[in-house]
């Protein structure tokens, strides 16, 4: 048992320096005028800002869907979310807020999008899709 | 202790070990490496829905008995819950090795996660020609911080096993590491030694 107390302590070392390497470049962030703080049919935008923000600054002149997702807890959920929209031939470019429980699909202007469709790709990875906001650039 | 006993231990370490990541994504595959003082093992699976995972799992190298063998599996989600933060599933699992058809094994396992808490329970039953035994495991962690999307994630696990055979639990820590579509799994236990688990998804 003691072997594995000194064998614990090692694994704690080795997650602390995993910790630093997460923990690099999460520093302050200027929120005024961003995107962010859009108000959408009548509900504010709950995005990760640093994460939104760079996420659109390069789609002027697109469409962005902010759809939140239930069940979206680990990494490998997300990448199989991601995946699945990146096969779309119209989705412009994905990105997974994952504090937020979110995935940003932008979209060219002229694309109708659907919930329902969005529905069914989210489910199809088993997770479930709650809500959709579209935010054009 | 019998030969059929070692035998049957062999084949319980090597199925605890490949529970962890049981079904993919729709139309996505698995692949998973496990070494430990007892086996080297491969085990490769197909999620066609996120509902179940057909796969072969080969055993390269029983250390103990210096010999190989195979399951063919098949795991099936049949509950799942999601919500804002957290997802808990109930799986059904299955295994036979198309060398013997009296040897298979199969059972149940579950899982409740949040982005900062994970707890697991396994139980399962292993038929041989002349033996079977039931194992059951409890599995607790928590990650000592949030990554984001794509950042190397984190967690601190406690692992508690029991089977029919040596009736006393054996309890140990666990460390895991996930990144992208990699992850590396380290245990260590006196009883058993290092566990290292690889596991890549695409």
């Amino acid at each position: 048992m003691k072997k594995n107390y000194y064998v614990f302590l090692m694994m704690l070392s080795i997650s602390a320096a995993a910790q630093d390497h997460a923990m690099h470049g999460m520093e302050g962030h200027d929120h005024e005028g961003h995107l962010h703080d859009t108000m959408v049919d009548g509900k504010l935008l709950v995005v990760n800002p640093e994460r939104f923000d760079r996420f659109v600054s390069t789609l002027k002149g697109k469409q962005v869907a902010i759809i939140s997702v239930s069940g979206m807890v680990c990494d490998f959920c997300a990448r199989g979310i991601e995946k699945t929209f990146v096969k779309d031939k119209s989705v412009l470019k994905v990105d997974v807020d994952l504090s937020g429980g979110k995935v940003l699909i932008a979209y060219s202007l002229d694309k109708k999008i659907n919930f329902e469709e969005i529905k069914k790709k989210i489910l199809s990875n088993g997770q479930n899709a709650t809500d959709l906001q579209v935010v054009k650039i | 202790m019998g030969i059929k006993s070692l035998t049957a231990i062999v084949i319980l370490i090597n199925v605890l070990q490949l529970e962890a990541r049981p079904i993919s994504y729709s139309g996505g595959s698995t692949f998973m490496m496990e070494s430990n003082n007892m086996q080297d093992s491969a085990y490769y699976h197909y999620s066609p829905t996120y509902k179940y995972s057909l796969g072969i799992q080969h055993i390269i190298k029983d250390k103990y008995f210096n010999s190989n063998y195979s399951y063919l599996r098949l795991t099936y989600l049949l509950n799942r819950k999601n919500t804002q933060n957290s997802q808990r599933n109930l799986y059904f699992q299955s295994g036979l090795s198309p060398d013997d058809l009296e040897h298979y094994f199969y059972g149940t396992h579950g899982d409740w996660e949040t982005r900062r808490l994970f707890a697991g329970f396994g139980y399962k039953k292993t038929m041989l020609k002349t033996l079977d035994y039931i194992e059951q495991y409890l599995q607790v962690g928590v990650a000592p911080y949030i990554g984001e999307y794509g950042d190397l994630h984190t967690w601190l696990m406690l692992k508690s096993r029991k089977n029919d055979l040596t009736n006393n639990w054996d309890t140990y820590p666990v460390l895991k590491f996930f990144k992208g579509n990699a992850l590396v799994e380290l245990g260590y236990s006196d009883t058993s030694n290092w566990d290292i688990h690889l596991m890549y998804r695409f």
